[in-house]
């Protein structure tokens, strides 16, 4: 079952992620800033970090440089308020940009696109080929 | 089109040792009154390129110092700078892993400033460039990435970025120091060597330096990033500087050894030089300390010196000694019936009475006492010297040889 990191600093918004992707199935883990986050990352290895950008602490573009820079494989979602976030250079580390919303829809798609491509291709059955 | 200059200056130059003990390599002194970063600044300014980041990590200090004092006249309430930025471990807790991640760690000031192009250049090459035709032939070939290139003999390869290009110039493949080299098909003698200058889309550049530092590399332009690129499919381009109607490559240097630093200073000496510094269309900026002008001198009973085919700043005095093909900075003092041949002297440098030196660099306020011999095949026992492959010996700054 994959896990999500959630990391926001809103608890109302942590704790609808939490119910809404556990009912897809997830396991959910939750961060209140970049800082917190960065910590949990230190020993658990989420399959996917879904990270809001302003935050106290340690804002969200500062948490995804330290985990492109230690967690090379951990795929992360940039999950903000703003928009205009889209353009600055240091977001582009991110594998995923969604715009928040209260229809979860958009940021459920973007986690299964990335559990996707993070995922190793299967390899080819041989016995389906001889087949 | 708004460019910003990146010069990258982080690196360690350890194969100029000791001349980058105290000092990262673009602040080692050259040509008398010259750091070798004045090359590259001053082509920036003659291509009005005047928005530049000088990238440092490593020994800084020098570096620094001496563009506060020199290179303090471009004028910020037009939006122009030259600004040193130190390595601050912004991303995370490392240095920078490589000239690429160099850049990438610098994003943030990428977003403040948010250029159409960069160009990127490093801090240690000797040449004469205008980067605007360069620019344009980037714009009009609607490239991601231009490369500079310029033709080497085929020795070089492995110090050097190889390109293959085709009829438009586009780069089929880019190997990073080959032992076997793809050669130019007209003539197998020569490869076409990067020159470490690029000019990037910004956008595309960003997001390869993303990529790249999310994939397990040395985080290097060459190394990683270019040929990346080009098995990508992205548009990169080389732009060759030669001279189009000759195909004579132009004057580039990589001074990263002691003996092409030695041998760029002879470049820059006899009747018509290599490398000409005193070309008026082309004035080298730099900063320079007051110093009185040069005094040549003969002993009390008129006993004359010989000089010839030298350059010898401000503040030096030759007292009736013989000086042939060599380069002294300011305040050197060479005292009565020295003999000083292919000799780089910097700053502060003292030759006592009679010594004899021949193809040696004496950092600065290194001194050698009266009629010592210093010269490689009179070097028994190297001490504190160094001694190049090429035959160079090599005195460290403020070292005494008794």
């Amino acid at each position: 079952m994959p896990t999500v990191l959630i990391v926001d600093d809103d608890r109302g918004l942590r704790e609808l992620y939490k119910s809404e992707l556990s009912l897809e199935g997830y396991e959910v883990m939750a961060a209140a800033t970049g800082k917190e986050a960065v910590e949990i990352l230190k020993d658990s290895r989420p399959d996917v970090i879904v990270m809001d950008i302003r935050m106290p602490e340690m804002d969200g573009i500062e948490a995804l440089g330290k985990v492109v820079a230690r967690h090379k494989n951990i795929p992360v979602i940039i999950n903000t308020a703003y928009p205009s976030y889209q353009e600055d250079f240091r977001a582009w580390a991110a594998d995923e940009y969604v715009v928040k919303s209260s229809d979860l829809t958009e940021l459920k798609a973007a986690i299964k696109r990335v559990l996707e491509r993070s995922r190793p291709k299967a390899q080819p059955d041989p016995k389906a080929q001889e087949s | 089109m708004k460019v910003l200059t990146l010069i990258l200056a982080g690196g360690r130059g350890e194969r100029l040792y000791p001349l980058t003990r105290d000092r990262a390599k673009p602040a080692v002194p050259f040509g008398g009154i010259y750091r070798i970063i004045d090359f590259t600044l001053t082509n920036c300014l003659h291509s009005g390129m005047k928005q530049i980041l000088i990238l440092t990590q490593y020994r800084s200090f020098s570096l620094e110092k001496h563009i506060q004092l020199g290179w303090n006249i471009l004028c910020t309430k037009l939006g122009e700078f030259v600004h040193v930025v130190s390595a601050q471990q912004r991303v995370d807790e490392l240095w920078y892993q490589g000239t690429a991640d160099a850049v990438y760690q610098n994003l943030y000031i990428l977003q403040q400033i948010r250029p159409d192009l960069v160009l990127i250049l490093s801090g240690d090459h000797l040449y004469k460039m205008d980067y605007r035709p360069m620019i344009a032939f980037h714009l009009e070939h609607g490239a991601d990435l231009t490369v500079a290139a310029l033709p080497q003999p085929k020795e070089l390869s492995t110090q050097l970025g190889v390109l293959e290009i085709d009829e438009n110039c586009r780069v089929l493949s880019f190997q990073e120091k080959p032992q076997q080299p793809k050669c130019m098909p007209d003539d197998p003698d020569s490869i076409l060597a990067s020159m470490g200058i690029y000019v990037f889309d910004t956008r595309k550049m960003v997001r390869r330096l993303v990529e790249d530092a999310k994939s397990d590399s040395q985080h290097d332009f060459g190394r990683d990033v270019i040929p990346r690129m080009v098995a990508s499919g992205d548009r990169v381009y080389s732009y060759v500087f030669w001279d189009p109607q000759t195909r004579t490559p132009k004057y580039w240097r990589d001074v990263g050894t002691i003996d092409s630093f030695f041998d760029a200073h002879m470049d820059l000496l006899g009747q018509n030089p290599v490398f000409d510094i005193s070309d008026p269309s082309w004035p080298i900026l730099t900063y320079e300390a007051p110093a009185p002008p040069a005094r040549i001198l003969p002993i009390g009973d008129g006993v004359r010196g010989k000089i010839s085919d030298s350059i010898i700043s401000n503040g030096c005095t030759v007292q009736a000694s013989l000086l042939v093909r060599s380069v002294l900075s300011p305040n050197v003092v060479i005292e009565e019936g020295a003999e000083v041949e292919e000799c780089i002297l910097m700053e502060g440098v003292r030759i006592g009475k009679g010594a004899k030196l021949k193809r040696v660099i004496m950092d600065k306020r290194a001194s050698v006492l009266a009629n010592r011999v210093l010269r490689c095949d009179e070097v028994s026992d190297k001490g504190f010297l160094t001694l190049s492959k090429g035959g160079v010996v090599v005195v460290p700054a403020d070292s005494v040889v008794e």
